[in-house]
Formats: structure tokens, C-alpha cells, sequence
């Protein structure tokens, strides 16, 4: 535990003994207008394979829900050795630039170069560095979920710095299989039934980063990657996790740290300051113009495993995700129509259930969102299932 | 000694009365007398002279004279008679003669009795005593028996001149020392008061005087004094049992206006006793961050920001040692028992030049004596600690011991909250002082501090945290004679801190880091005269710190061991300085402190490219120093100067400069103090901070000395002090320099205060507007910060207003008040997001661009005192206080953080809602 959490715990710590609610409050500060619009880097040169780089812009904190930030497109991004141009990268979706499978020297300088409308801008000269596979992703029963650990080494000793991301995948069944649907102001058999199984992904968020040099050996031994609590719907059935390696250069895993200081904990007493972090990417053509990201070159390296419930404690509790949508709603004629209850599309007929009346007719019904899983995931097995 | 007082007020009638001194002529007078009883033997010296015999009859039934002379002058005749008796004469000009028991009195006036500016005080001083048995009521006996009883001083013989006065001034009670009494005479108007050991020098022409005692927490006195020639008078007073605030006033009486000091702020316990705390306890950090000019990061931080000053720039002294952490259970209580405290000092200009080795401010912290004359104790009980002290005499009026302790029951709370994070945690924390004075004889007197206070926490069971200060403090004090004496002291002191991580078996590890500090100082003070007060001394500074070391715990653990290599240095200076006053109005006080620095090896050092940024790059060489050997060696004076004129009886001006120069410095890395920073020497790579202030004030007294108040205003720059770059790694780095750039820093304002100690409305309100900014534009364009511009500092809090106030219904009910406001510290906000590694990420701003909301708090307590019968088993008192009642959610910090992909800002308030809090302290 570093000393940022420390402070923060150290503070509940007398809220709680103290007996006082909430100690913590939103904070959303006024001063934040006009944000400035920075070009930023987010990707990697793969030394052993496709390279992939998003280029996208900075944006205003707060700025509705938008999932994505404004991509940058019509750029012209290449890979440069010292000796010139490498390749050329093209672009896929809007701002997503992807070269062809690329086998790069370890050892040697590697560089991004980056051209748009606004200027030229290059990421420092980065020495190409191997990284080492991943020993075993073991995972172990704990009192309160369940945690999934990583295991690595590098004999040579020449890693020392790692930085880990991962992505899940996991099963979702949804709870209702409708008979019905409501289709041109009756209710009819469904013609097309709605997914029995999707698959839930998504992709790590949180900075993962270690390093060995404080160690007699370039070992990394049990170090925590994911921690799924028991409620977790990701554990009901099975579950997925493909962990990816990367080996850093120093100069990276401090660019990492920071944007991790700088996200994930800051600003509490006892942490350090937050800093203007940019990363090795500079403009050539206005040094004012700053350009966010970091670019390293290494290969990458993954192990994927599987967690069944079957493999968990029988007597934990399962976590659906779908808890809320239970029982369905009931549709009653006798009070409501047909068109009113399901007219607007809120809510989905799933089948007949016996009604207490003659006369009426009574209809379980729930949300699109309990319905199809596919609002949750995909009905497309994934190839490694 | 009743039959005296009559005659003495005669005494005064009848000399005010007759102008011009009568001629006295040496009669002589021949006789044998045998067993003869006085009253006989008088009436026959009357009838051989013209002298007239005054003694209380009674008094004398049982001294009988005998005695053969022949043609002996009077004089010789009574000497002989009363030898061995406790009986004294005095003769005087109209040929009277008074016979006393046990002092003699003085029928001659002092010399400058008749000049003319004093003769109204005389008549003034006839006039106070005239309603005598009323102002005695309450008075013990003893005290009411010196107040009349007239001292003589020295020899006779000694014609005219000056002579100097010195001695004690002690409670006669406990026999404590009381210090910072006022001891003065209205005519001349001359005064000084009492040092720490409550010892005074007084120089006065030769004559008679009306000595007037006034001081914190004690009954005014006087003495009557006939100075003849140098001596010794040593004072015994009274302790104001309710401290009554009329008390306190008379103490710093003018000191505001007529002292030679600016930017000194002193506070007894007493005053300190009425600020309301958030947890009951009387907590010195928190009543002198109420001060003008002293600010803090946050809420729950006991660094203190003097005058733009950094917290590391605060030299804190606990009876002569210095404190590194002052601190517990991370700055929400002061490491320091409030039982055992007399005073603090807080110096933030015209620093003495005594004092030395930090930038900004020394905050001197004395202990109580204990009791001289009997044993007692006191202590108290409060929703998170308690505490005992015992005291009392270990040789009688000789010498005393003071004992307290004080402990924190966090951990028993703890371990009752169900949520598992807080069962699995603790935090806890001690502290225990002791002091023994004994006084060997007049001149030589011993005084021991031994102190130690204990933080341990562990927070959800990984990480135990453990730090502790230890001091102790060995101080001999001799008089040489009245004019001058010498103060010898060696402390020790004592910082570490260890980190304990166990919950990986691969990586349990051990962190520690130590100081160790050895000093030893000799301080003299001369009085050569009235005008001059001149104090000189040394110092010598030995510094010893392991700097680190990380060790792995277990069998399994694969922690390298590393330990830093250890760092010593020595640190040394000279000074010496002169109070001046030159007339009434005008007074200089001039000093120089010239200070040394030595790093000393064994160690290995680094060095760098020059000119260039030091990274390890640029490391070009690894030069090994032997034991012993001067690593870097720095040097530089360090001026004090301060001048004062008054203006009129109430108000003066005063202006000083000063320099100060550090050789240690605090790396930390954090906007508040924590556990776990380091503390750094200098050496090659790292250089001395320097800092200069210069300030002016105007100070007035209203409503006869009641009312004080003053507008200070200053500019301080600071050159070389430590500031790092971004994601700098301070613990346990063996090149440290390579994330260390210097920065410099300029801080101004103006302070404006007002204090009322007296009445039933008491308390103080300040205001303080400033600025502190900070530059770092050194190095390679990456190592500035904001572009090598000036920015405010952590700390920059401009607007600063702080209102103290006491209402006392009654001697046993009375009310406390404290409102806070200040301007929010400066935080560097995030101004934009951006897209990295799946998650939203933060842009920011320069540092310190922004400022978190202001702050306001407003506290309030009230005070019931046990009924105030004197003597009682046990004297109690209750405080029930709220702290914060408003319940504003002040933030203690803001923070940004990332969940589940979405950023988001947070406040914490650490005392968010109003907190009531009961404490109930007790007295044997």
C-alpha cells in the first residue's frame, strides 16, 4: 500500500470512528472551461507483430457520457528506425492506424511519426525490447472472491520493468426466453428468438505495472492482476481472462507510474503532486504544441484462462446481473391494454400466465435490457470459447 | 513584623514633610551596663545624646544589654549591643533611632529621591499604600511581610554609582521558576524580565526603590529595596490561583509597544487552554497556527508554514532539543502533553541570533519546573487519549521533578468497529516527558529533559507504520555574579520511522531511516549596564543519519537488501549580539551569527557533468572520503538586526532584518508532512538554504496597555531550498540530487493583530494577507516547473483571518470561541481528458494553478470549573466542546480519480460534521 491510499483510509478511518456520515463528496471544480485540444498517441510498436495506434484529441472533463473521444483521422503515421521510414500504417475506423505484421530488431532505435493538419510529431527513439512469456496465471479461492494472479520471469534479467493488461470475456444468459411478441397491435409467437447465450468482454482499465529491480532475480511472483468479488456476474458461468505482457524501458514504466499516480490516486495530502505528464512524444514543428502518449517498442506476449463456476465454492451465492429484472412484470388486461402496455416498446412480452379473472388475460413482461443479451455482450461465440 | 509598618508610614509622612537634610553629628557615649534591659539601656543614651530612641516595647522585654564603652561613637554602642541579636538600628538625619527585629530599614531616601520627575511618584506610592489592611486581604502572610519588609542590598560604604541587582523569581508555592516576570521600578523608569530560569539582573544608580513584580498567572508584588551595592534579591510570588486575564495583561503589559521584539507571538498554557480543539485536548500546534503569519497545508497536517516558509524550515525545540516530528497519528494531535508545557515561543523575524540552522522560524518550547514544595499531580480525560503528570519536590526549594505521560485508547476503539478494514487496523500512539531541575547553590543549577513519544499504525492489516522522537537535553547553568551568567547544554535527539510491509512472503520487507543529533552549546548573557544586554555563545552540531535501509523479512522474502550509506556532518557557529538602548525611545539590537557546515565522510560522492542537469548521464565520477574527512564544507554569516523607536507611551515602530541559513532539509514529496519523509544534509551536490527577511511594524497599546495591537508587514526570499521533479523518488535513493532541483522563493504580506487579555471578554483577532510563490528555473527546460515561472507555493493561502475569543460568566463558567477563514490552497486541476490504455485520463494544469474552496470553520467549548475552594483533595474541571459547528465540509483534500473508466472528482472533509467532544481534566 503506498502512502496516497494510506492518507485516504487513514481519513475514513476517522470518519467511521467517529460515527459521521460521508466524508466524501462529489467535486466538480468550475474552473474548467475551454479545455485545450491535444493530439494523443495511445498505442505501441510491436516488435513482433501488428502495430496499432489510436490517435485521438483531448476533450473537456465531464463532457456528456461520450464512451469515445474525438478520434483524429487523415494522419499519416509511420514506423521510423534511425536508418528512415519503416512502414506505413493505415487507417482502419476513424483514427485507428494498424501496419502490417512487422519483425523488428531488439535492440535497436524504433520511432513514431506522426503528421496531421496541425504539425508534425514524432516520439522519441525507443530501444526495441523483448518481452518475456508468462510463466502461469494462477488463481485462488479467497473469502471474498475470487483473485487471479500472474507469474513471470526473465532469466537474462533484462526486463525488470512490466506493465500488464488484460481482457475478459464471460458468459451471459439472460433469464427470460420470450414465446411471445408484440407485433402489429397483437401479441403473436416470436419469430426470431432472442440469444439463450452472449458473451460479455471488455478490457482492463486500471494500470497494471511492476518492477523487479529492488529483487535478487527478475522474478514476478503472485502479483495481483484481477480480483473478482462473489457477487461478480462475470463468475455465474464461465469466465475468461487473457492477460497481455509487456516489457517497459525505464523512462516507460515512469511514464506509466505517473499517469497512474495521476489518474488513479491524487490530489489527497499524502500523495504527490499531480504533474503535467506528456510522455516521449514531442512536435517538431511547435514545441508549444503539446502531444500526449507514450510510445513504447516491445513485443507482446499473452496466456488466456478459463474459470468455471463449477471450479468455485458450491455454497457462493451466484450474482446474475440480472437480479433487478427479477420477477418479470405482469400485464394485466383487465387494467391495460395491449398497445398501452407494450405500444411503446419499454416493455417486452415474454409469455402467458394464468390470470385470477375470466375474461382477462395476463402476460409476463420485463425490459429490452433483461431480455437480450445482447445489450450486455455478443451473441457470437469468440473463437477461443 | 507589624510594629515596623507604622513607623515606616510615619517614616514617609514626616521625610516628605521636612525638606533638606539636617546635619548629623557623631555623638559619643560612655557607660557600663550589665544585664541591663533595652528599654533602660535606650533611656540612658538618651540622656547622654540628643538622640530619641523608636521600638516597640514589647518586642524588645527580652533583650537585656551588657556592655562597657568609653567615648564611643553611637553608632559603635548599638553595633556591640545588638550583635547577635535579631535586632537592627537605624539612624537618621533628624537623630531618630529605630530599633526593628530581623531587617533593618533604611531612613535615608534614595538619591535621586528629590529630583523632581519623582517626587509625584512618591506621593503616589504614599497614596497606594494608604488603604493597607484592604489590600491585604488574601495575601499570605509571608508575601504581605516581604511586600513591607525593606531589603538592604550590599554594604554600606559604597558612595554613589550603580550598582546591580540579580537573583530569582520564584513561586512560592511550587518554588518554579517565573519567567518572563516583569521586575521594574516606576522611577527611574527602569525594568527587565526574568529569563527562562527565572533569574533577573537589574542595574540601578545606588538608592532606595520600590521594586513591582508582575507576571503570567501571579499575584502583582513588590519589593522595597535599599541598594547599596551589587547583590541579591531573590523573589518569591504568588500564584493567581484563577488565573485572571488582568494578570496576563500586566505581564506583556507594554511589551508590545516598548519590547524590542517583532514577530514574536508567546503563549502561555493558559491562554493556550482556551482554544477549543477537535479533540478536547489542548494542542499547542493547533493554537499557534491561530496566529498570524503561521498557516497549514490542511486540516489534519501539524506542519506549519511560517511566513511562506516551508514546514521544514521551523526549528522546534523542546526544552533545547530539537523535535523532527511534532506530530502524532499524522498531525491530528501535537506530539507535545499539554500538562507539562509553561510557554511557547514562536520567533518568525528578528530571530536572536542564539538561534540558528532553519529558515523561517524557531518555535521554542519550554516544560514546566514541577513543584518545589510539595508533590502533586494533575491529568485528564478525553474521548481519545488521557494523561497523568506527577510532580513535586525532590530535595525541598532545591530541586523538582515533572513526570506526564499521555496515551492515545484509538486502538481499543478500533478493534470495537465491525467493518473488517478497521478491525484489522491500529493506531495508536504515547508520549512521556521528564524534567528534573535541582540547584545546587546561587550560582550553579542543573536541568535534565529526557523525551520519547511513540506513533505505531497499521491501516487494513498490510503495512505496519512505527515512528518515534526521542530527545534528551542536559542543561547547567552558573552565575558568575550578577552581571553575567552562562547556560551549558548538551542535547540529544533522536528521529526514526520504519515501514514494515508482511503481506507478500516475496516481498516482505523492512524500511527504516534514522537522525541522530548531538549538540552542544554554550550561551552567555552580560548585563554591562542598564543600557547594554549582550549575549554570546557557540554551538557545535553533530548530525549522524542512515539515510535508508530496506531489508527483506522472512525466509521467502527476495527483497535485495539495500542500505544507503550513513551521512555525518557537523555544524557549528559563533555569535554574538548587543541590545542597545541608546535613549528611552531609541533601541538597536545587533547581532551576528556566523554558522559552518562540514559533510563529513565516510561516503562515496557523485559527481556531475557541470553546467548540465544532474541525471545519471551526466554522473562522471564516484569519489570515496575517508572517516573523518570534510566532504563539502559551507560557511556564511547570518545577520540580526532589529531596531525599535517609540513614538509616544503607547505606540512605536520597529523594524528588523535577518538572515538564516539551513544545512538540512526535508525532502518530501507530499503538499503536508508525513511520517515517512526524509530528512537530507548538505553536501556537494546539495546547497545550503539561505533566506532573508526584512519586515517593519507598527504597534499601539489602547485603553491604558488593555488593548493591543500591531500591523507587521515583511518580504522574505529564500535562495537554494529543495523542490523535486515530477515523479521524483525520495526514499531510499542513493543519488537523491538527480531528482532534486533547487528553487528559490519569495514570500511578503502584512499581518495585522489585535489582542484583549483582560476582562470577561478576552481573546484576539488576526488577519493576514500574503503571498508565497516559488520558481524552479534551473536545470534542462523538463526540470521546470510551469515553464520556470513563478507559482504560488503549497501553502499560498492570501486572505487569513482568525478570531480567538473567551467570555467568562463566572470564575467557574466560561465560553471559547474560535472562526477560522482562509483562502483555499492552491491545487493543480485536471483540465482535460484524454483517451489512453482503455481509460479516460487526466490532463492538468501548471502546478498550483487553481485553488480548492475557501475554508471556514467555527468552534466553540465551555469550560466548568470545580467550585474554587483552595483547599480541596482535588481540583476538577470539565470542557465540552463542538468543533466545527457549523459543519462545513471544509475540504481536506481533492482528488480525481478513475472508476470504472469514468473520471471523477472528490472531496474529502476530515471533520465534516460538527464534533462534540467532553473532557474532563483533574488537579492533586
Amino acid at each position: 500500500m503506498t502512502l496516497s491510499t494510506l492518507s485516504i483510509r487513514l481519513a475514513w478511518l476517522w470518519c467511521l470512528a467517529m460515527a459521521l456520515p460521508g466524508c466524501i463528496d462529489p467535486y466538480e471544480p468550475e474552473a474548467i472551461s475551454s479545455p485545450p485540444s491535444y493530439l494523443v498517441v495511445d498505442g505501441f510498436i510491436n516488435t513482433n507483430g501488428p502495430t496499432t495506434i489510436k490517435l485521438s484529441r483531448t476533450y473537456a472533463i465531464g463532457s456528456g457520457t461520450a464512451k469515445r473521444p474525438p478520434a483524429e483521422g487523415n494522419a499519416t503515421v509511420t514506423i521510423e528506425s534511425e536508418a528512415g521510414p519503416i512502414t506505413r500504417l493505415q487507417e482502419g475506423p476513424v483514427g485507428t492506424y494498424t501496419s502490417p505484421y512487422l519483425t523488428l530488431t531488439p535492440g535497436r532505435t524504433y520511432r513514431l511519426v506522426v503528421e496531421t493538419q496541425m504539425g508534425q510529431y514524432a516520439s522519441e527513439y525507443v530501444a526495441a525490447k523483448t518481452t518475456p512469456r508468462i510463466d502461469s496465471l494462477p488463481w485462488q479461492v479467497q473469502s471474498t472472491g475470487v483473485g487471479i494472479f500472474i507469474n513471470s520471469h526473465d532469466d537474462a534479467g533484462a526486463t525488470q520493468y512490466y506493465r500488464w493488461a488484460f481482457e475478459e470475456t464471460w458468459e451471459i444468459i439472460p433469464p427470460f426466453q420470450p414465446v411471445l411478441e408484440y407485433k402489429d397491435g397483437s401479441l403473436q409467437r416470436i419469430s426470431v428468438r432472442y440469444p439463450t447465450i452472449c458473451w460479455g468482454n471488455d478490457l482492463s482499465s486500471a494500470i497494471q505495472i511492476s518492477k523487479t529491480t529492488a529483487l535478487s532475480k527478475d522474478v514476478v511472483a503472485n502479483f495481483p492482476i484481477r480480483f473478482l468479488p462473489i457477487l461478480s456476474p462475470l463468475l455465474n458461468e464461465r469466465y475468461s481472462i487473457l492477460v497481455k505482457q509487456y516489457a517497459l524501458s525505464k523512462a516507460e514504466y515512469e511514464y506509466w507510474e505517473l499517469l497512474r499516480k495521476n489518474t488513479e490516486s491524487i490530489g489527497s495530502l499524502f500523495d504527490p503532486q499531480p504533474s503535467q505528464l506528456t510522455g516521449n512524444v514531442r512536435s517538431l514543428t511547435n514545441p508549444g504544441d503539446l502531444v500526449l502518449g507514450f510510445v513504447g517498442v516491445q513485443s507482446e506476449t499473452s496466456q488466456r484462462i478459463f474459470i468455471s463456476r463449477a471450479e468455485l465454492p458450491a455454497n457462493w451465492t451466484n450474482g446474475t446481473g440480472y437480479e433487478s429484472c427479477i420477477p418479470p412484470d405482469t400485464v394485466d388486461t383487465e387494467f391495460t391494454s395491449l398497445a398501452q402496455a407494450f405500444g411503446g416498446g419499454r416493455l417486452l412480452p415474454i409469455n402467458q400466465v394464468p390470470s385470477g379473472k375470466k375474461g382477462a388475460a395476463r402476460f409476463s413482461a420485463s425490459t429490452l435490457g433483461c431480455i437480450d443479451c445482447r445489450t450486455r455482450g455478443t451473441d457470437v461465440k469468440p473463437s477461443f470459447w | 513584623m507589624k510594629p515596623v509598618y507604622p513607623v515606616l508610614l510615619l517614616l514617609f509622612f514626616v521625610l516628605t514633610c521636612f525638606s533638606g537634610a539636617a546635619q548629623q553629628t557623631e555623638k559619643t557615649v560612655s557607660g557600663t551596663f550589665d544585664k541591663l534591659p533595652f528599654e533602660q539601656f535606650a533611656r540612658q543614651l538618651e540622656a547622654q545624646t540628643s538622640l530619641r530612641f523608636y521600638f516597640e516595647s514589647g518586642a524588645v522585654d527580652s533583650l537585656f544589654v551588657t556592655l562597657r564603652v568609653q567615648n564611643q561613637p553611637v553608632r559603635t554602642v548599638l553595633e556591640q549591643a545588638l550583635q547577635n541579636t535579631p535586632f537592627r538600628f537605624a539612624i537618621d538625619d533628624e537623630n531618630r533611632v529605630f530599633i526593628t527585629s530581623g531587617v533593618s530599614i533604611s531612613p535615608r531616601l534614595p538619591t535621586e529621591f528629590y529630583q523632581p520627575q519623582s517626587t509625584s511618584a512618591v506621593a503616589g506610592r504614599v497614596a497606594e499604600e494608604e488603604p493597607l489592611p484592604t489590600e491585604n486581604t488574601g495575601r499570605s502572610r509571608y508575601v504581605s511581610a516581604a511586600e513591607y519588609q525593606v531589603y538592604e542590598i550590599g554594604g554600606p560604604g559604597s558612595g554613589g554609582g550603580r550598582a546591580t541587582l540579580a537573583g530569582h523569581v520564584r513561586d512560592l508555592k511550587s518554588g518554579e521558576p517565573a519567567i518572563g516576570a516583569s521586575i521594574y521600578t516606576e522611577s527611574p523608569n527602569v525594568g527587565t524580565t526574568t529569563d527562562q530560569f527565572g533569574s533577573y539582573s537589574l542595574t540601578l544608580p545606588v538608592g532606595r526603590y520600590d521594586l513591582k513584580v508582575r507576571g503570567l498567572g501571579l499575584k502583582n508584588t513588590k519589593r522595597q529595596v535599599v541598594l547599596r551595592s551589587d547583590g541579591k534579591l531573590d523573589i518569591d510570588v504568588e500564584e493567581d490561583i484563577i488565573p485572571l486575564k488582568e494578570v496576563i495583561i500586566e505581564a506583556e503589559k507594554d511589551k508590545n509597544v516598548s519590547g524590542m521584539q517583532m514577530g514574536l507571538e508567546k503563549l502561555d498554557i493558559k491562554t493556550m487552554r482556551q482554544v477549543p480543539t477537535a479533540f478536547g485536548e489542548t494542542d499547542i500546534l493547533r493554537v499557534v497556527l491561530t496566529l498570524p503569519g503561521v498557516k497549514s497545508v490542511g486540516e489534519g497536517s501539524t506542519g506549519l508554514n511560517v511566513r511562506g516558509g516551508s514546514t521544514d524550515q521551523n526549528l522546534i525545540l523542546f526544552n533545547d532539543a530539537t523535535i523532527y516530528n511534532p506530530s502524532h497519528l499524522f498531525g491530528f494531535f501535537s506530539a507535545f502533553n499539554p500538562d507539562v508545557l509553561q510557554s511557547v515561543e514562536l520567533y518568525k523575524s528578528a530571530i536572536p541570533a542564539k538561534y540558528g540552522g532553519r529558515l523561517s522560524s524557531v518555535l521554542d518550547i519550554t516544560t514546566r519546573e514541577g513543584n518545589k514544595k510539595k508533590f502533586s499531580g494533575s491529568g485528564g480525560i478525553g474521548p481519545l487519549t488521557s494523561r497523568l503528570t506527577l510532580e513535586g519536590p525532590l530535595v525541598k526549594d532545591k530541586s523538582a521533578f515533572i513526570v506526564s505521560g499521555r496515551a492515545s485508547y484509538s486502538d481499543w476503539i478500533l478493534r470495537q468497529l465491525k467493518d473488517n478494514n478497521f478491525s484489522q487496523s491500529a493506531a495508536s500512539f504515547y508520549d512521556l516527558t521528564a524534567y528534573i531541575s535541582h540547584e545546587f547553590n546561587d550560582k550553579n543549577a542543573l536541568y535534565a529533559t529526557a523525551y520519547q513519544s511513540t506513533d505505531r499504525f497499521r491501516l487494513a492489516g498490510d503495512t505496519t507504520y512505527r515512528y518515534q522522537n526521542q530527545t534528551a537535553s542536559l542543561k547547567w547553568r552558573h552565575t558568575f555574579n550578577n552581571k553575567f551568567y552562562g547556560v551549558l547544554t548538551g542535547a540529544y535527539s533522536h528521529y526514526d520511522y520504519g515501514i514494515k510491509s508482511d503481506m507478500n512472503e516475496a516481498t516482505a520487507s523492512d524500511l527504516t531511516y534514522r537522525i541522530n543529533q548531538n549538540s552542544l552549546r554554550a550561551d552567555f548573557n552580560y548585563y554591562p549596564n542598564s543600557q547594554h544586554t549582550i549575549e554570546f555563545g557557540g554551538s557545535s552540531l553533530l548530525y549522524n543519519i542512515a539515510p535508508g535501509s530496506f531489508l527483506p523479512r522472512g525466509e521467502a522474502s527476495l527483497i535485495v537488501p539495500v542500505v544507503l550509506a550513513r551521512e555525518q556532518a557537523l555544524e557549528s557557529a559563533l555569535y554574538a549580539s548587543d541590545r542597545y538602548d541608546i535613549t528611552p525611545r531609541l533601541s538597536l539590537a545587533v547581532g551576528l551569527r556566523y554558522s559552518f557546515f562540514q559533510a563529513l565522510g565516510p561516503r562515496d560522492v557523485y559527481r556531475y557533468a557541470p553546467g548540465e542537469a544532474r541525471t545519471l548521464a551526466t554522473l562522471t565520477d564516484t569519489v570515496r572520503y575517508a572517516a573523518g574527512k570534510v566532504i563539502a564544507n559551507y560557511h556564511g554569516p547570518e545577520y540580526r538586526m532589529s531596531a525599535r523607536y517609540s513614538l509616544s507611551d503607547n505606540s512605536s515602530v520597529k523594524a528588523s532584518y535577518n538572515r538564516t541559513r539551513q544545512y538540512i532539509h526535508q525532502l518530501s514529496n507530499t503538499a503536508s508532512v508525513s511520517p515517512a519523509d526524509v530528512w537530507k544534509l548538505s553536501d556537494t551536490n546539495i546547497r545550503p538554504q539561505v533566506g532573508d527577511q526584512y519586515s517593519v511594524g507598527y504597534y499601539r497599546n489602547f485603553k491604558n496597555n488593555t488593548i493591543e495591537a500591531s500591523v507587521e508587514t515583511y518580504y522574505k526570499s529564500l535562495r537554494d531550498f529543495v523542490d523535486y521533479k515530477s515523479g521524483a523518488t525520495l526514499v531510499l535513493n542513493p543519488h537523491i540530487e538527480t531528482d532534486i532541483v533547487n528553487a528559490e522563493g519569495k514570500a511578503y504580506g502584512v499581518e495585522v493583530f489585535v489582542k484583549k487579555l483582560t476582562g470577561k471578554l478576552n481573546g484576539w483577532i488576526s488577519y493576514t494577507y500574503s503571498r508565497s510563490l516559488v520558481r524552479v528555473n534551473a536545470g534542462t527546460p523538463a526540470d521546470m516547473i510551469n515553464g520556470g515561472s513563478y507559482y504560488p507555493s503549497n501553502f499560498d493561502k492570501p486572505h487569513d483571518m482568525t478570531l480567538v475569543g473567551n467570555y467568562r460568566f463566572s470564575r467557574r463558567f466560561s465560553t471559547s470561541m474560535n472562526f477560522t477563514y482562509s483562502t483555499g490552497r492552491p491545487i493543480t486541476l485536471p483540465l482535460a481528458e484524454y483517451y489512453v490504455a482503455n481509460s479516460k485520463r487526466l490532463f492538468y494544469s501548471d502546478r498550483n494553478a487553481y485553488r480548492v474552496p475557501d475554508y471556514l470553520r467555527l468552534d466553540l467549548a465551555v469550560n466548568i470549573e470545580g467550585s474554587h475552594k483552595v483547599k480541596k483533595l482535588a481540583h476538577s474541571s470539565w470542557t465540552v466542546g463542538v468543533y466545527n459547528l457549523t459543519g462545513r465540509r471544509n475540504p481536506y483534500s481533492i482528488y480525481f480519480k478513475s472508476v470504472n473508466g469514468q473520471i471523477k472528482g472528490y472531496k474529502l472533509s476530515v471533520f465534516g460534521q460538527p464534533i462534540p467532544t467532553v473532557t474532563y481534566n483533574f488537579k492533586f
